[in-house]
C-alpha cells in the first residue's frame, strides 16, 4: 500500500513483545493480539520470532473456508474472517501452512492479522511495525530495504509440494531464493522441481 | 447456469464464491438491499415531486381580456373569441338584456366546436349530438361526460372582460 | 511507628490489581472524534521515547505512536505501549491517607499536610535539623527534582537529601566526572548507528533499553562489529560477532586485560593521549601485570577473546563502548567505568561521530534528576555543594545566605543505614520504593519500622508506602507539565494531558504547600511548573549542566535541546569534546591508575554460586506501576531463576521446579527455568517483585566507596531444590 511492503526479520527480534501489546490495543479486536510470537526453544536459546499474517497471493485459509468468510482484497491484504459468515470451524487454522489464524472460542470466530487495514489503507504503517524497537517487523519501501539491509527479502516458500508466494517478505541470507524447510525439497528425483540453490 | 460461465477448470463453487474480491460477480445482500432501497426512494421522491407540483399549481393566473362592448352583442346573439390564448376558442352568448355567459367552445367530449342553438337555447355539439345547458354549461344530453369550462366575465367600464376560466382540467 | 498494616486488607483495597482495559472500555469503530492526542514522552526508562497519549473526557484512554520524534521515530517497548493503563486505575490514590491501627483512612489535605509539617518540625526541634531526611527520585521531572533539592535544603534545612538514582547512575557519574570533568553521555544516539565497532558491557539493551536495539542493528547493517560482554546471553548477544561471558564482578579484570593488550600492541593514539590527557603513565603501569592470561583466569573469558576484543576496539576510529548497570552495580563500579572511558581515551575514540564511551541512563529522568540538586552533594547545574562559588550563586538565586545552605549529607543507602541505627528519625519519600529496590530488603524493612515519622508521596500505595504514617496522593507523569533529559542529555518536554483525578494533586503543588506550612512559603511561590523551570534556568546558569538557554518553546521547536545550552540563541550541544577539550580546568581528560579488588560478598564453599540480579522487559524497576498493568504482568507473571543445566542437573532441578536460593542474609524460593543462556556458575533473578519474591532479600549492602552504589550485580549464594512451593506473600515485607 502506498508503495510500502512488510518485511519480517526474525534475526533482529529481541523478544520484547511490543508488537503483541500494540496490536491488542486496536479497538476492533479489543485486547486480543493478532501477532504469532514464539520463544523458539528457551532452554537452548533466547531466540524469539514474531510473525504477522503472510497475506499469501493464493491464501490457503480462504480456499478452504466453507463459509466464504475470508477474502483477499485488491491491494493484496487477506482480511480476517468476516464476522457474519465465520462459523468457527477451524478449517483455516488447520490449513494455514504458517499457522497464523487463531480461533477465538469466546467469539466462535477466527481472527488473524489484517495488516491494520484501518491504518494501511490511509497510508499509515501497521501498529506492530511502527512500535517494533528492533524493526524485526518493518513496513518500508523496497528501495529502503535494498539500501539499508544486507539480507535479501524473499517471499516464496515451499511446503512439500505446495509452493506459496506471499505479500509479506521474510529477510533471508543474500543467496536465498526461496525458503524451504524440508530436505526433500532439495533432493533430485527425476522431474521433481527442487529449490534453486547456488552451487 | 452452466452455459453462462467462461470456460474454467475450477469447480463451479470456486467460480461462484471467489476468494478475491476483485473477481466477485454476485452482489451481496447488503448491496442488493441498498439498491432496492435507493430505487424505491427515488421513485417515492419522484412521486412526491409530482404531488407537490400539483398542489402548488392549484391556481394558475389568467389574464384579463376585453371580450366585447356591452351592446355589441344583441340579446340572444353570440360572439366567438379566444381566451386565454389564441388556441382556446370561446363562445359568448347574451341570454337576456343584462345577462351574459361565456364558455369554452371545445366540446368536452372530443373538442369539436359547439354552437348556440337559439330555438332550444342550448349549446350543441354537431359531432355526436352533445348538448350543454346555457345556464351553467352542464351536460344535458349526449356523450360528453364533463361540463363546459365557463369563462368568468366582469362588466368593466362598458366592456365585458374575461377574467378566469373555471372548471378547466377537471 | 511505621510498621506495615495487615497485608491482605491492604492488598484488597490498594492492590496491586491488574488493569486490562482502557477507561470507558474498548470503544470500537462507532466511537470516533472527541479524542485529542497529546505529544509527550514515556514515563518509564531513560530512552524517554516520544509517544502520543489519547485523551477523551479528561482521561487517558490509549496511545498513538509519535513518528516524528527523532529519537525513537514511533518505536516503543511494551511498557510504553501499555503505560496509559495507569490512568483510571482502581488502585489510584484519590485522597491523602493517614495511618490508623488497622490500616489507612482517607484524610483531607489540610489534615495530611499539617500532620506532616508538624511531625517534621517536632522531630527537627527535638533531635536536630539533620534528623529528618528526604528521598527523591529520578522519574520526577527536572522541575520537581530541583524542587526536592531546594525543599530539603531551604524548607527543611536538612543535609540529607538523596534519590533513587543512587542505585543507578552514580558509578558512571563519578567516573565520567572524574575522568572527563562532566557527568553526561558524550555522544548523541545517532552516533551509534555510525559506529564501526560497538562494545556493549553489562547492558541488556534488548530488555532494558529496547529502542537502542534499532540503532545497533542499523550499525550492523552497515558492517559494524558487535561485541557483547555479559554473564548472560541477552537478546542482542544473538547477533554479537564476539560474546564475552564475563564472570559477575570481574569486568575490571577483562577491561584491564584489554587495556594491557592495546598498550602492549602499540594500538594507542599517542598523539591524542599526549595532547588531550594526563595520567596515562598511571594507567599503563597499573594494567601492566594484567596480561590476557591473568585477566582470563579472573574473569572467565578466554584470553584469545580478550585479545580480539582489544584489537577490534583499538583498530577502529569509530568505536563506541556502551555500558549500563551490569558494569556499574559493583563495589568497584566507578573503576569499571573509569577503565571503560580509559579504553576510549587511549584509542582516541571520543568527541567524534561514532566514537565515544556511552553510559546508558536507566531511569526516565535519570539524567535530569541527577544534575539539579537532588543529590546529597550537589547543587543545580551539576555543581558541587562544597564549592563556595556555586553556593554563592545558588543561594543568590534562592534568596538565602550561602551559609544557610547545609553541607553534604548521606547517600541513599547510608540514609537507610542511619534510619536503622536511629540517627535519622523522620523520612519524606517521593518517587522511590526502597523496600523493593534497596539491597537486603529485611534490613530496609526493619529500618522503616524504626522511623518516628514516615511520609510518602505517590500515586499508588507502593510496598514502601504501606509503612507510612501519611501518604500524600500525588500525580502521574501525564498530570503535570515539565521537562526531563533523556539518555543523550536531550532536554525534552513532558506535556500535561489530564488533571489529577479525585482529590489527588500535582506533586509540585503538594511540595510547595508543605513548604508553606513549614513557614518557608516565600521561597516556593510557584503556581506552575513553568515558573520552577524559569528559576532552574537561572540556578543552573554557568554550571556544567547549563539550562539557561533552554525554554519550553525552544524544546518544542527543536524536538529537544542538548545541554549545555548557555544562551538563548545557542542551539544546544549534541556531542561533547569535539574540540578535544575536556571539562576539567586544565581542559584535559584525567586518566587514572586502576586497582583490582574483590567484590563485597565473595563466593566460598558455603555459598559457591554467583547471584546476579537484573530486569525483564515487561516490568519497570520496583514494579509499583507495571505490576498493576495486566498485559505486562501476563508477559512475566513471576520472577524466574535462570540456571544453567550444568548447575541444575546435579541438583535434580528442571524447568518449573521451585528452587530455594540462600545468601548470607536471607533465602527465597522461586520457580526456575533451566537455560543454556547463562554462565554455569551464575544464577539470575529479576528484582521487580516485593516480599517473598524479592531478589533484594538476598543482596548485600556493600557500597562502592566513591559512588555509594550498592553491589547488586554480584552476591554469593547456594541453591537447592525446594521442599515446598514458595514465593507469594509468604514471609514479611509488604504487599506482594
Amino acid at each position: 500500500m502506498f508503495g510500502m511492503e512488510f518485511y519480517v526479520d526474525p534475526s533482529r527480534c529481541i523478544g520484547c513483545q511490543s508488537c503483541l501489546k500494540a496490536c491488542e490495543e486496536c479497538d476492533t479486536h479489543r485486547g486480543v493480539s493478532m501477532i504469532n510470537f514464539d520463544f523458539v526453544d528457551r532452554g537452548e536459546t533466547i531466540a524469539t520470532a514474531a510473525y504477522v499474517c503472510w497475506h499469501c497471493d493464493n491464501p490457503t485459509c480462504a480456499q478452504v473456508c466453507p463459509a466464504d468468510a475470508i477474502k483477499k482484497y485488491e491491494d493484496g491484504i487477506v482480511g480476517s474472517s468476516l464476522k457474519p459468515r465465520c462459523i468457527g470451524c477451524s478449517n483455516c487454522v488447520l490449513a494455514c501452512p504458517f499457522g497464523i489464524p487463531k480461533l477465538i472460542p469466546e467469539n466462535e470466530q477466527m481472527m488473524k492479522c489484517d495488516m491494520c487495514y484501518d491504518r494501511t489503507s490511509v497510508g499509515k504503517r501497521p501498529m506492530c511495525a511502527t512500535v517494533c524497537p528492533s524493526q524485526a517487523l518493518a513496513y518500508v519501501t523496497p528501495e529502503t530495504i535494498a539500501a539499508t539491509r544486507r539480507q535479501k527479502p524473499v517471499n516464496t516458500f515451499r511446503f512439500g509440494n505446495q509452493k506459496i508466494t506471499t505479500k509479506v517478505f521474510m529477510m533471508a541470507p543474500a543467496d536465498a531464493a526461496e525458503i524451504a524447510i524440508d530436505v526433500a525439497d532439495y533432493t533430485w528425483e527425476g522431474e521433481h522441481e527442487v529449490v534453486p540453490q547456488a552451487f | 447456469m452452466k452455459w453462462f460461465r467462461k470456460p474454467s477448470s475450477a469447480p463451479l463453487w470456486q467460480d461462484e464464491f471467489p476468494v478475491f474480491t476483485a473477481e466477485e460477480r454476485y452482489v451481496s445482500r447488503r448491496q442488493f438491499t441498498k439498491f432496492l432501497t435507493l430505487t424505491s426512494l427515488a421513485m417515492f421522491a419522484g412521486n412526491l415531486w409530482i404531488l407537490m407540483r400539483s398542489i402548488l399549481h392549484r391556481a394558475p393566473s389568467y389574464p384579463r381580456q376585453a371580450v366585447a362592448a356591452l351592446d355589441e352583442v344583441a340579446v340572444g346573439g353570440l360572439k366567438i373569441f379566444a381566451y386565454p390564448t389564441v388556441n382556446d376558442p370561446c363562445i359568448l352568448v347574451r341570454t337576456a338584456d343584462d345577462s351574459y355567459v361565456a364558455y369554452s367552445q371545445k366540446c368536452t367530449h372530443l373538442s369539436c366546436a359547439v354552437y348556440y342553438e337559439t330555438e332550444t337555447k342550448r349549446l350543441a355539439c354537431p359531432c355526436h349530438q352533445g348538448y350543454f345547458s346555457i345556464a351553467d354549461g352542464s351536460v344535458l344530453q349526449g356523450p360528453p361526460q364533463r361540463p363546459l369550462p365557463r369563462v368568468a366575465l366582469e362588466k368593466r367600464g362598458g366592456e365585458l372582460v374575461a377574467v378566469r376560466l373555471e372548471g378547466e382540467g377537471v | 511507628m511505621a510498621k506495615a498494616p495487615p497485608l491482605e486488607e491492604l492488598a484488597a483495597l490498594y492492590g496491586p490489581h491488574l488493569n486490562y482495559t482502557p477507561a470507558g472500555g474498548w470503544q470500537g469503530e462507532s466511537s470516533r472524534g472527541s479524542e485529542t492526542l497529546v505529544k509527550t514522552h514515556c514515563c518509564f526508562c531513560g530512552q524517554q521515547c516520544g509517544i502520543q497519549l489519547k485523551v477523551r473526557d479528561n482521561r487517558v484512554v490509549g496511545f498513538e505512536p509519535w513518528e516524528d520524534f527523532p529519537f525513537n521515530r514511533g518505536m516503543l517497548c511494551p511498557k510504553g505501549v501499555k503505560r496509559y493503563l495507569q490512568g483510571n486505575h482502581p488502585d489510584r490514590l484519590l485522597d491523602p491517607l493517614l495511618r490508623t491501627d488497622s490500616g489507612f483512612r482517607k484524610a483531607t489535605w489540610d489534615e495530611a499536610l499539617d500532620f506532616t509539617a508538624r511531625r517534621l518540625r517536632e522531630l527537627q526541634t527535638k533531635y536536630g535539623r539533620d534528623s529528618v531526611a528526604v528521598y527523591g527520585g529520578a522519574s520526577l521531572t527536572t522541575e520537581k527534582a530541583y524542587l526536592m533539592g531546594k525543599f530539603a535544603r531551604v524548607a527543611l534545612g536538612t543535609r540529607h537529601i538523596d534519590y533513587n538514582g543512587r542505585l543507578c547512575m552514580v558509578s558512571a557519574g563519578v567516573a565520567y566526572k572524574s575522568v572527563l570533568g562532566v557527568d553526561r553521555a558524550p555522544n548523541p544516539w545517532n552516533d551509534i548507528a555510525c559506529a564501526e565497532v560497538l562494545m556493549v558491557v553489562g547492558a541488556n539493551i534488548g530488555e532494558c533499553a529496547p529502542i537502542t536495539t534499532d540503532y545497533i542493528w542499523r550499525a550492523r547493517d552497515k558492517g559494524a562489529k558487535l561485541i557483547v560482554a555479559d554473564p548472560r546471553f541477552t537478546p542482542i548477544a544473538r547477533n554479537a560477532d564476539l560474546y564475552l561471558p564475563v564472570r559477575p564482578g570481574t569486568d575490571l579484570a577483562m577491561l584491564m586485560g584489554m587495556l594491557h593488550v592495546i598498550i602492549r600492541d602499540g594500538l594507542t593514539d599517542r598523539e591524542f593521549i599526549a595532547t588531550n590527557t594526563t595520567g596515562f603513565e598511571k594507567t599503563a603501569e597499573s594494567v601492566e601485570p594484567w596480561n590476557p592470561r591473568r585477566a582470563a583466569e579472573v574473569c572467565g573469558v578466554p584470553p584469545e577473546a580478550i585479545e580480539r576484543a582489544a584489537h577490534w576496539v583499538a583498530g577502529s576510529r569509530r568505536t563506541m563502548i556502551m555500558h549500563a548497570r551490569g558494569l556499574e552495580h559493583h563495589s568497584k563500579g566507578v573503576e569499571n567505568c573509569e577503565a571503560t572511558v580509559a579504553i576510549a581515551l587511549v584509542t582516541g575514540n571520543i568527541g567524534r561521530e561514532g566514537a565515544g564511551p556511552i553510559m546508558i541512563t536507566g531511569q526516565g529522568n535519570g539524567q535530569g534528576g541527577r544534575e539539579h540538586g537532588q543529590k546529597c552533594d550537589q547543587l543545580p547545574g551539576q555543581r558541587s555543594l562544597t564549592d563556595p562559588a556555586a553556593r554563592a550563586h545558588v543561594a543568590g538565586v534562592w534568596g538565602i545566605e550561602p551559609d544557610d545552605l547545609p553541607g553534604p549529607g548521606y547517600t541513599a543507602v547510608e540514609i537507610m543505614n542511619a534510619i536503622h541505627s536511629g540517627e535519622i528519625k523522620g523520612l519524606l519519600c517521593v518517587c522511590f520504593n526502597p523496600l523493593v529496590s534497596l539491597p537486603e530488603a529485611n534490613f530496609t524493612r526493619e529500618a522503616l519500622e524504626r522511623l518516628e515519622f514516615f511520609g510518602v508521596m505517590d500515586f499508588f500505595l507502593s510496598d514502601t508506602a504501606a509503612h507510612a504514617d501519611v501518604v500524600l496522593a500525588g500525580s502521574l507523569q501525564e498530570e503535570e507539565e515539565g521537562v526531563t533529559a533523556n539518555v543523550e542529555a536531550r532536554v525534552i518536554h513532558i506535556r500535561k494531558a489530564v488533571d489529577p483525578p479525585g482529590n489527588a494533586r500535582r506533586d509540585s503543588e503538594i511540595v510547595c504547600d508543605l513548604a508553606r506550612r513549614l513557614g518557608k512559603g516565600k521561597y516556593f511561590p510557584y503556581h506552575e511548573p513553568r515558573e520552577i523551570f524559569e528559576e532552574l534556568r537561572l540556578a543552573s546558569r554557568g554550571g556544567l549542566a547549563d539550562y539557561y538557554g533552554i525554554t519550553y518553546e525552544k524544546i518544542d521547536a527543536q524536538k529537544g535541546v542538548f545541554w549545555p545550552c548557555p544562551t538563548l540563541d545557542h542551539p544546544g550541544t549534541p556531542r561533547l569534546f569535539e574540540d578535544g577539550r575536556f571539562f576539567h580546568p586544565d581542559g584535559k581528560a584525567h586518566l587514572m591508575s586502576l586497582a583490582w579488588r574483590d567484590s563485597g560478598d565473595p563466593v566460598d564453599a558455603d555459598f559457591p554460586v554467583y547471584l546476579t540480579t537484573g530486569r525483564v522487559v515487561s516490568q519497570y524497576l520496583s514494579g509499583t506501576q507495571t505490576r498493576r498493568i495486566g498485559a505486562l504482568v501476563d508477559q512475566n507473571p513471576e520472577p524466574k531463576i535462570e540456571i544453567h543445566p550444568k548447575l541444575a542437573g546435579p541438583l535434580g532441578i528442571k524447568t518449573g521446579d521451585w528452587v530455594t536460593v540462600t545468601s548470607r542474609r536471607n533465602a527465597i524460593t522461586l520457580q526456575c527455568m533451566v537455560v543454556r543462556t547463562i554462565r554455569p556458575d551464575t544464577i539470575f533473578i529479576p528484582y521487580h517483585w516485593p516480599g517473598g519474591r524479592s531478589a533484594n532479600r538476598l543482596t548485600h549492602r556493600t557500597l562502592d566507596p566513591r559512588s555509594k552504589i550498592p553491589e547488586f550485580k554480584v552476591s554469593a549464594c547456594r541453591i537447592a531444590k525446594a521442599a515446598a512451593p514458595g514465593g507469594g506473600s509468604s514471609g514479611p515485607g509488604g504487599p506482594s
